[in-house]
């Protein structure tokens, strides 16, 4: 499993300049105030290895755009280069003005690993805590099924449903029974009997063309056409074509009354359906809000909206009770919607068996004979028959969100008694024509061979088809069958697995709380065939209880979403063994965020871990936990001219001085002095045991240089009166017009020049050097911990440099 | 935690490995299916004309017999 060796980010968000993380495949605590550049840290990560990030992929952010520092040139690439444990991996990803993608591992491993990396959990921010506690039960199902790579899973296992369904629907509409028996009732006129077999069709037409005496035996179909062919006399066709012309007539009304009484029955259901669907209006024009609630907790959920109010009513509310709110009408909504899915299927399969009666109407009124004067009254008659039929059509174009109603079935009616009249009337056309010949008979058993053998291969088509899609059915339902059943066994598996992590964790954390057995159960629908949601339950205090949200407080409800994240990376992280916490305690009190830092480090101990902070007192707590394991801690910073940057070292930021001043570079230079002067006298106030007013743990660290000097001052003067208060140099700083500003300095009016800054470094490094000893053995601050007792003095660790000091 | 669950990945390899073993299904229809998840083109699309293709294969055999 794969450890980072070293992260550099350059022009990502609110990282300017490079910023490089050197861990050595160790942990490491990074603490940063609010606005010092945390989050660039994480986002960088996360575009590296999802190529996006989730907080800004709104349409109206779009991650690309909001990825490069404002600052940044159109020359200057945005970066994040990290190096890893398997040197293969190494890759430098980087996007350019224009926001072209370059990654510079193009090697097969490297995009096999990226593959695998952007399905792992690998980051973890406070705002995507609540995401799995607070989502419906839908989304619980979906999501850990996203985490577990179960999405593949569930879209299979929805087209195999899908096509179960369809070819089920699609049998139904296509109406084979009846479909068959008209062309039996057919073969039954002009043969005398049902036929069964190829063979027994054969046996039957020769019977049927015997009193012709041709000598020839029909034994296939194309012998059948062509005594067919050898027997229609040239005279008789135009009574042959209108006899055809008859019975095709009777033969398509047939099909159509046949689907007139399906029509009816699937239209009173939907009729039905529609109508109880549409009495709650109200609600169902709700459903246009749909997409808009998803979408408003979605912003919430991003937190996109960090303040407790509603974006959009404004109104002060709860962020927790407005996204559970959002939960339960989106759950509400959602299984009106599936009533609403259920409808428009109805109208679906109405359509589709509207669409077969509806082509079959409209073929036959293109026939040419319909045209001659003799046809005006069946033409007419059919017409009615397809402007019926296309009522039924208007009905499902009516919009359910509209005021209009569905026309009643009882008034919605296909004339089926001039349908069979019709029949009636072409068929006895048709015999009255064949009838009219009767002394000729070619044209008798012509006609008859046409309709027999036609029919019967019409038959034949219908039969396969229908055997085709019942086998194509059966299949989808065997293989859809054997896949849930796959599913429910693995996913049973790993949810009593996966529990007894979260447990594990949970615990950890909050011991003895009486929140115990926690458990992913999942939920069947109505029918008990399919699983539609995942929900935790749990004992409290022996009872159990779910779901957890109408219990537990935010801070258990985060606890659970860590303890959710962290099994999951335990079970799925495969190819990287690393991953990022971002701030994920902001809701914890001292205990809990104690024995959160205990559980990380001793439970994922084998893991690197990047957690990062913006709370001094969780640093602090962190910061103990963290050396004695051997990670690494550093504080972030920003400024204009850089960016975040890691804070610099104290020798280095002597240098940077030095370098400015031999430069004569004025430009930060104040700043820098000041803030070596902070932390210097910092080490000096503290070892002096210098007395300032009290504040808390996160302000404690805002004292200015003035206030430190003053304190050191105080307290020297007092117990160090003869000596010290003699040989320091505090009142020339507390005179210079340096030292005046606040922390950043960007609101002073001061005009600092070189030799100002000169004179000012000067007296800095003096008051340090008053107080510290540079011996190579020695290198430490007069403290009291050294304080000589026999000789009353304060003094450094090997004595070189004391002072006289009355406690 | 040891990790004897399976993965998504996990279930859909064992399920076609073991695909044509389903009772009831059509072995042509199946070996179709196989086909498309092998090649990578397992998609509604992808299937409904891979359906389509062998109903038409099948239909115009019987065309062919009945000529």
């Amino acid at each position: 499993m794969n450890k980072i060796k070293s992260i550099n980010i350059t022009g990502i968000r609110g990282v300017k300049e490079k910023l490089p993380l050197n861990l050595d495949k160790k942990s490491i605590l990074i603490f940063g105030e609010n606005g010092t550049g945390k989050s660039s840290l994480t986002d960088a990560l996360e575009w590296f290895y999802k190529d996006k990030i989730e907080h800004l992929s709104s349409a109206e952010v779009g991650t690309k755009n909001a990825l490069r520092n404002v600052f940044l040139s159109d020359s200057e690439e945005a970066k994040v280069e990290i190096l890893f444990a398997n040197k293969n991996l190494d890759n430098e990803k980087a996007i350019s003005h224009s926001l072209n993608v370059y990654n510079s591992n193009s090697s097969k491993e490297f995009y096999n690993y990226a593959i695998q990396s952007s399905n792992e959990n690998l980051i973890l921010r406070y705002r995507d805590l609540i995401l799995f506690i607070t989502a419906t039960k839908s989304e619980k199902l979906t999501y850990l099924q996203s985490i577990i790579g179960f999405n593949e899973v569930r879209e299979m296992r929805a087209l195999l449903k899908k096509f179960a369904g369809k070819y089920s629907k699609e049998i139904k509409a296509a109406g084979y029974s009846n479909k068959k028996s008209l062309q039996q009732s057919v073969l039954m006129e002009c043969l005398g009997q049902n036929i069964i077999s190829p063979k027994q069709f054969f046996d039957v037409c020769n019977k049927l063309i015997e009193p012709l005496k041709l000598g020839r035996k029909i034994s296939s179909y194309k012998e059948t056409r062509q005594i067919l062919k050898s027997i229609e006399e040239k005279e008789d066709t135009e009574q042959i074509e209108l006899i055809s012309f008859y019975n095709k007539i009777a033969e398509v009304l047939a099909e159509i009354e046949v689907d007139t009484y399906e029509i009816h029955k699937v239209y009173k259901t939907y009729h039905r359906s529609f109508t109880e669907l549409k009495k709650d209006f109200d609600k169902l024009s709700k459903l246009q809000l749909l997409k808009l609630l998803t979408e408003g907790l979605n912003v919430l959920k991003k937190d996109l909206v960090t303040d407790n109010f509603c974006p959009l009513c404004q109104q002060d509310k709860n962020k927790i009770v407005l996204i559970k709110e959002l939960t339960k009408r989106i759950e509400d909504l959602e299984e009106l919607e599936k009533e609403q899915r259920r409808v428009y299927q109805e109208a679906e399969e109405l359509s589709s068996i509207l669409e077969n009666s509806l082509s079959s109407i409209t073929a036959l009124l293109k026939e040419k004979l319909l045209k001659e004067k003799e046809s005006v009254t069946i033409l007419k008659k059919l017409q009615n028959v397809k402007t019926s039929l296309t009522a039924y059509s208007e009905e499902l174009k009516r919009d359910i969100l509209s005021k209009e109603e569905l026309t009643e079935p009882s008034i919605l009616v296909i004339n089926k008694k001039e349908i069979k009249e019709l029949i009636a009337e072409a068929k006895k056309k048709a015999k009255e024509i064949l009838d009219s010949q009767k002394g000729n008979i070619k044209i008798q058993i012509a006609v008859k061979l046409a309709r027999a053998i036609e029919a019967y291969l019409n038959h034949r088509r219908i039969e396969k088809e229908q055997e085709i899609l019942t086998n194509r059915q059966i299949t989808f339902d065997a293989l859809y069958s054997d896949f849930i059943k796959r599913q429910e066994e693995a996913l049973d598996g790993f949810l009593k697995m996966f529990s007894s992590e979260i447990n594990k964790y949970y615990n950890l954390m909050n011991p003895g709380e009486k929140v115990e057995d926690i458990k992913l159960i999942p939920i069947k629908n109505k029918t008990g065939e399919e699983l539609e949601g995942i929900t935790i339950g749990f004992k409290f205090f022996n009872k159990r209880k779910t779901p957890p949200s109408a219990l537990l407080s935010e801070s258990h409800i985060n606890c659970l979403g860590i303890s959710f994240f962290l099994a999951s990376v335990k079970a799925f992280n495969k190819s990287n063994q690393f991953i990022v916490l971002d701030d994920v305690i902001s809701s914890f009190d001292s205990n809990h965020r104690t024995r959160f830092v205990r559980m990380l480090v001793n439970e994922f101990d084998e893991h690197q871990i990047i957690l990062l902070t913006h709370e001094k007192d969780f640093f602090d707590i962190a910061s103990s936990e963290a050396k004695r394991k051997n990670w690494l801690v550093v504080s972030l910073s920003w400024t204009a001219e850089k960016g975040t940057s890691f804070e610099t070292p104290l020798v280095d930021l002597r240098a940077t001085i030095e370098q400015k001043l031999t430069t004569k570079n004025t430009d930060g230079l104040g700043n820098d002095i000041r803030k070596y002067g902070e932390r210097q006298l910092k080490q000096i106030a503290s070892n002096i045991e210098a007395k300032v007013v009290f504040r808390f743990n996160e302000q404690n660290e805002e004292r200015m240089l003035n206030e430190l000097i003053s304190a050191v001052q105080g307290t020297v003067n007092k117990h160090s009166s003869s000596d010290l208060k003699n040989k320091n140099n505090i009142d020339s700083i507390l005179g210079s017009p340096l030292l005046i500003g606040n922390k950043t300095s960007h609101d002073t009016t001061f005009k600092e020049n070189i030799a100002d800054l000169e004179v000012f470094w000067d007296d800095v490094k003096q008051l340090v050097k008053t107080f510290y000893c540079g011996d190579e053995q020695c290198k430490s601050f007069v403290a009291m911990k050294f304080y000589d007792t026999a000789k009353n003095q304060i003094r450094c660790k090997c004595g070189k440099v004391c002072y006289d000091w009355k406690k | 935690m040891d990790n004897p669950i399976k993965s998504g990945k996990d279930v859909i390899n064992d399920f076609f490995a073991e695909i044509l073993n389903v009772p009831n299904a059509d072995e042509k229809t199946v070996q179709k299916l196989v086909d498309l998840y092998g090649s990578g083109k397992f998609t509604e699309r992808q299937i409904v004309n891979a359906m389509d293709e062998l109903t038409q294969a099948e239909l115009k055999k019987i065309e062919k017999e009945d000529e």
